[in-house]
């Protein structure tokens, strides 16, 4: 059985076992992923076709290589552990276990724990303690909304959570547990903070049973160091792989994280889970055209898809494309207009539009929806700063950092508002902090260095070596090369300026770009030249120059006139004089 | 619901602190209350006991419970999250425990909440900088503060030029902001009172990094300076912003400043020399002096605060105004005064916490601060006594409430005192109960007084190795950086020189005293220079060439009564006695005119030291005069002689008490002839 069939009849039978127990978006995962998977064109239903009609162009487009579509010989997976859930063989649920779902499915969590109040079996006791846990969710939530505060007052707590404790950790201990209460003991130790126990207890669970992917999202959310992933003792699972694309994404590995999503690919080559996770660290490579086809695809396969959007008008949003972001926006505001991401992708139209107020409305909306949607935070800063409240801004950007002090956009917005305000020195905390997070971003780095360059500061040495920082990240638009070279002719270093207007010089010419930067390269490497009696260059330089029009073209000439002269070693006056 | 100690205030100390953390379980209890959805407290409860908690940090510094008081914010935090003030607390918090990295991200995070008042957020950061030791990070944020709080004030609005590019999340490159409208426009009192004090804090930050090469720092056309030119001195640019501040804080009507800024000019011009900015026409005066009536009159207009201290408006009551109530007295507290209490008599505790309930701390330590001023003018000045009643005033009746580095300095005052009066034995038991009282905290001051004594009990033993060596280690406490504690710089150079002059090596001596002369110079201490005069005097006087040390030392008495050191002035006039007599014996009658002259100076002030050389300068005098008999008069030599060699007794100097059987043998002799 090849590593296809294998895994779709793993994700076929982890399906049923996940939304028997209600754990529906897990099962909805699964079920993606299923689909996902590339059929044999034997077994081909029509239906199939029309479903993976789509993808195939961006498939196409994409993938690299074909090789992958196998496992590489060095990865041997576990086999796969039978699953022996006894409840889950054909025998009938109890009659009691079908209400219980019903009413779950109704979202009546305390009928449902009330109906299981006496069963004894495994799986009726996970669905009385998960159940229990929903309510107590429920109940948080709902004071959290009811308590003062614009976002709420943050001391609500599911009640549920210790006697939930008690129950799942003697079960644990008289070894009646199976994988499933195990992610919910884990789910419960996290939220109440006892963060190594939840992960050893999430690692039990997914070592016997690795299909459940809301036990590999919690995991995740419990490695935020590499460290802290390195450590875990996972079996070698497909699922492993997933969960490791994940983390990788999680913590700005994105290279890694990329390579293995294109691995996974391989055998998942339909899966539009997958794809938005390539356009996910495709973005955070800065890749925006890629981003954009993948999404495009995304959509014309699944047009009602709601999730990871917000990202997709994040792109068209910095490309301006107004009509795709305005087809966007009214389609999700059709599909389901309360979902935070729906908010967020509305607010990016305003945005764009020119209509910051409702814009910065929308943002709200969507953290009202979901307070821990820090991207939001973040856009509103950015609305705030266009509206010219930079103390609003200031105060959104604080609740993301506060929130994931890892966020280096949040930092880097910081910078700017307080630059804005006239406060460089302020500034370069928070500028300090963005780049120390990305320092490969070579934006950051520019940023720093026109705060240093600010006349309020004018430190000019610390500013060239932001640029220089700048210039060895990948600087798209090629402002650092310019920069040094201008400071450096600014502090009379006329060696370290020719230096870097060369290098400029040969980019522009690598890219085939002209303009204002070009002349001024070309002037001061003319100049340079001809005083450090390198002539043939000089000349080169010049005669480059008498391409252009205006006052360059003269001052070349007078250049060439004066080169010629000093070249042969006479001056001027002599040859006029005394013609031979 | 009185959550802390509070004001009222029964007693101090340890029980304070006691209070607090009675308090804390109640605290938790309420606050378990809180989440059955019933709210016992107010956001302005919070506020005042968070102003409250703010107070006491400040005063306790280093000894408050860091870990202890973390758990009491982490509570007040849930129980008001969007309450910030929890920020601050933790900022001042770690700055006092000095903790660099954590103060600067909760200051950023306290003003990042606290919409707009940037001007403030500046104040406090350099501030901060102050006290971690970082003068040019220091100054380039309260530089900035200036700006601002002008922008905010005189442009009344502000401008951004200029296209900008913001990322988006994810980062396009793409939103450019054009952003040529108004973005504040804020113009509101404190912003004012903000200013002024930036102004001062400049003021205080210029004064004690001194004579810092400052140019480096001051970058013309953007500093506050920028009016005043960059032709005049650090000194003199620190004089005009130091009235500028007062004038400001006048007209803004915040007394505790003007108190603050009186002190700062009393200071001032207690050692840097006045003279004309501008002198226009010939007439004017080029004459270097002091002027001890102004520092008198700065002096008296800061203590005029106790009567004015209550109408002060307020700017405490907002919330991102609270950085201001560390910055009332504008001081670097360090270390415990908790332990302050135990030296204080029952009574006089009882009364000065009376009184306390009245008087704001804050007003209390800026009158403590006036009466060290002038602990230290009148040691300049010369009058040994006055200087120890005022320092003795402070350590009564201020000790509760001032800073410990300032309680520190006048425990180090009256031991010195006591080493030139009463002798080392004295001055080593004082020094002990100081360093039981400060333990680890404030060692530094302690720990250069303990140097000082051990330097000149070893200098005054004969044990010139030794001293020597105390002599470096004391250089070792002053900052490597040029321009940074000066005073003790000074020192130190004077006691190396002073040693190497024991030790008979004239030409190194003079050497030393010589690139000290030229520091002195260089960085405006006209003041100390007086004394290294003086020095190249003794140095030339020793080495018998006292025909080149009676310049030095006429030199040196003309700085002394420019600058009003009397006591070295007269200490000078022994040294020139001391001159003259060694030219010859037809000197005799000068000498000891000019010695009359400084004795009503030298016996009323002058220390065992100073006495015993006055005293026996008078018995040589007498006893080279070839009119004068001993048989006659033998009571005029002996006594003075009994009475010096009781003198150096005390002072276990060796270097004289070897000079003693020589002066009773010089007796014997005379005794023969006759």
């Amino acid at each position: 059985m090849d590593t296809k069939e294998t895994c779709r009849n793993e994700l076929r039978m982890a399906i049923r076992h996940l939304s028997d127990r209600c754990l529906y978006s897990a099962s909805k995962w699964a079920a993606e992923q299923l689909v996902g998977i590339e059929k044999d064109p034997a077994k081909n239903t029509p239906s199939h076709t029309r479903f993976q009609r789509g993808s195939s162009s961006v498939r196409r487009r994409f993938r690299t290589n074909e090789v992958m579509s196998t496992p590489s010989a060095g990865v041997s997976y576990v086999s796969t552990p039978s699953v022996t859930l006894d409840e889950d063989s054909d025998a009938v649920d109890s009659d009691v276990y079908l209400l219980a779902k019903s009413y779950f499915d109704c979202r009546e969590y305390r009928r449902a724990a009330h109906v299981l109040r006496d069963e004894t079996g495994r799986k009726a006791v996970f669905l009385r303690c998960y159940t229990l846990y929903l309510a107590g969710e429920k109940r948080k939530e709902e004071e959290m909304i009811e308590l003062e505060g614009p976002l709420g007052k943050s001391e609500a707590v599911n009640r549920e959570l210790v006697s939930l404790e008690r129950e799942l950790s003697t079960l644990r201990k008289s070894r009646t547990i199976d994988s499933f209460g195990l992610y919910l003991y884990g789910l419960v130790l996290k939220q109440k903070g006892n963060e190594n126990l939840a992960r050893a207890v999430l690692v039990e669970s997914l070592d016997s049973y690795p299909w459940n992917w809301n036990a590999w999202s919690e995991l995740q959310s419990l490695c935020m160091t590499v460290e802290a992933l390195n450590s875990l003792n996972l079996n070698n699972h497909w699922m492993k792989d997933f969960f490791l694309a994940s983390a990788y994404h999680e913590l700005r590995m994105h290279k890694e994280s990329l390579a293995k999503y294109e691995y996974l690919q391989g055998i998942f080559s339909f899966s539009n889970y997958i794809q938005a996770q390539i356009a996910k660290a495709q973005y955070n490579l800065r890749e925006f055209e890629q981003v954009e086809v993948i999404f495009e695809e995304l959509l014309r396969n699944d047009p009602y898809r709601v999730e990871d959007m917000d990202m997709y008008s994040n792109v068209l949003y910095s490309k301006e494309c107004f009509s795709a972001l305005s087809y966007l926006a009214h389609r999700v505001f059709l599909t389901d207009k309360y979902r935070p991401e729906s908010c967020c992708i509305i607010g990016n139209y305003y945005s764009l539009k020119g209509q910051h107020e409702k814009s910065v409305m929308y943002f709200r909306r969507a953290l009202k929806l979901d307070k821990n949607y820090l991207s939001a935070w973040t856009l509103m800063g950015h609305e705030y700063v266009e509206m010219k409240n930079t103390s609003a801004a200031v105060d959104a950007y604080r609740r993301v950092v506060d929130t994931n002090p890892c966020d280096y956009r949040a930092w880097y917005g910081l910078g700017q508002a307080y630059e804005m305000m006239g406060m460089p020195f302020y500034a370069l905390h928070y500028f300090k902090k963005s780049v120390f997070l990305q320092p490969s971003d070579s934006r950051l780095w520019i940023a720093m260095a026109q705060c240093y360059e600010k006349e309020e500061l004018y430190m000019l040495e610390e500013a060239i070596k932001c640029y220089r920082r700048a210039a060895g990240c990948n600087d798209t638009e090629a402002i650092a090369l310019h920069k040094l070279a201008k400071l450096h002719s600014e502090l009379g270093r006329s060696e370290g300026a020719a230096f870097y207007y060369k290098k400029d010089l040969e980019r522009m010419e690598a890219e085939e770009r002209e303009g204002p930067n070009m002349v001024e390269a070309l002037m001061f490497l003319a100049t340079y030249c001809k005083n450090q009696k390198r002539y043939e260059e000089a000349e080169v330089y010049c005669t480059r120059l008498l391409d252009y029009t205006g006052p360059e073209k003269e001052t070349a000439k007078s250049l060439l006139r004066g080169i010629r002269v000093e070249k042969s070693g006479f001056p001027s006056m002599d040859i006029e004089h005394f013609p031979s | 619901i009185d959550v802390s100690g509070g004001p009222k205030l029964k007693q101090y100390g340890k029980h304070r602190e006691s209070c607090l953390f009675a308090n804390l379980p109640n605290y938790t209890l309420r606050g378990a209350d809180a989440s059955g959805g019933v709210f016992l407290r107010t956001d302005w409860q919070i506020q005042g006991y968070s102003l409250e908690q703010a107070d006491v940090i400040e005063k306790h510094a280093s000894s408050f419970p860091l870990n202890a008081f973390e758990s009491i914010l982490k509570q007040l935090q849930k129980l008001a999250p969007e309450l910030h003030t929890v920020h601050f607390l933790r900022y001042l918090n770690s700055l006092y425990h000095d903790n660099y990295s954590a103060a600067l991200e909760n200051l950023h995070r306290y003003f990042d909440y606290s919409s707009g008042r940037y001007e403030i957020a500046l104040l406090c950061l350099g501030m901060m900088h102050f006290h971690f030791g970082h003068p040019k990070q220091a100054l380039e944020v309260l530089t900035e503060a200036v700006q601002v709080s002008q922008q905010v004030l005189f442009g009344g609005r502000w401008w951004v030029e200029g296209d900008r590019c913001f990322v988006r999340d994810g980062g396009g490159g793409g939103a450019v902001v054009r952003s040529s409208s108004e973005l504040l426009n804020n113009n509101t009192q404190s912003d004012d009172n903000c200013l002024a004090y930036t102004l001062t804090a400049i003021s205080n930050l210029l004064s004690e990094i001194g004579a810092l090469n400052a140019t480096g720092i001051l970058r013309s056309s953007y500093s506050p300076f920028s009016s005043i030119g960059t032709s005049l001195s650090v000194q003199q640019q620190l004089f005009i912003l130091l009235t500028r501040s007062l004038k400001r804080a006048e007209s803004l009507k915040l007394k505790r400043l003007v108190a603050s800024n009186h002190l700062a000019i009393a200071k001032f011009d207690l050692t840097h020399v006045q003279r004309p900015l501008l002198s226009f026409g010939p007439k004017a005066s080029m004459k270097l002096r002091t002027l001890p009536p102004n520092v008198c009159k700065e002096l008296r207009l800061c203590s005029h605060l106790i009567t004015e201290f209550g109408t002060e408006s307020s700017i405490m009551t907002t919330e991102g105004a609270l950085s201001t109530s560390w910055l009332k007295n504008l001081k670097k507290p360090r270390g415990s005064l908790v332990l302050s209490q135990e030296n204080v008599s029952g009574s006089d505790t009882f009364y000065f916490c009376a009184q306390q309930s009245s008087i704001p701390g804050s007003v209390q330590q800026l009158l403590g601060s006036s009466y060290l001023v002038r602990a230290t003018s009148w040691e300049m000045y010369g009058s040994a006594t006055l200087a120890r009643i005022n320092a003795l005033a402070f350590a009564t009746c201020y000790a509760d409430t001032s800073s410990s580095a300032d309680l520190a300095l006048a425990y180090a005052k009256l031991i010195q005192h006591l080493a030139l009066s009463k002798g080392y034995k004295e001055a080593f038991a004082g020094l002990k109960i100081a360093e039981e009282k400060f333990l680890s905290v404030s060692k530094s001051r302690i720990q250069l007084v303990k140097l000082q004594l051990l330097h000149q009990r070893a200098f005054h033993r004969g044990h010139l190795k030794l001293a020597q060596r105390l002599c470096d280690e004391l250089g070792t406490l002053a900052s490597l950086a040029t321009g940074v504690d000066m005073e003790l710089k000074t020192e130190a150079s004077i006691r190396h020189a002073r040693t190497l002059l024991a030790a008979n090596q004239f030409s190194q001596a003079a050497l030393v005293a010589h690139s000290l002369f030229c520091m002195c110079y260089k960085f405006n201490l006209q003041v100390e220079n007086a004394t290294v005069l003086l020095l190249f005097a003794e140095i030339h006087k020793r080495s018998g060439n006292a025909v080149l040390g009676i310049p030095y030392a006429l030199a040196s008495l003309s700085f002394c009564q420019s600058f009003n050191l009397d006591l070295l002035k007269a200490s000078a006039t022994l040294t020139l006695a001391e001159l003259w007599l060694s030219l010859g014996s037809s000197h005799a009658k000068r000498a000891l005119y000019l010695l009359h002259g400084a004795f009503p100076m030298i016996f009323g002030h002058g220390g065992l030291e100073l006495r015993a050389r006055a005293n026996i300068a008078e018995a040589k005098c007498y006893l080279s005069d070839p009119s004068f008999s001993v048989l006659e008069d033998s009571e005029v030599v002996l006594e003075p002689l009994r009475q010096a060699s009781e003198e150096l007794e005390v002072l276990e100097s060796l270097d004289f008490r070897s000079q003693k059987p020589s002066f009773q043998l010089y007796m014997l002799d005379f005794c023969k002839d006759l």
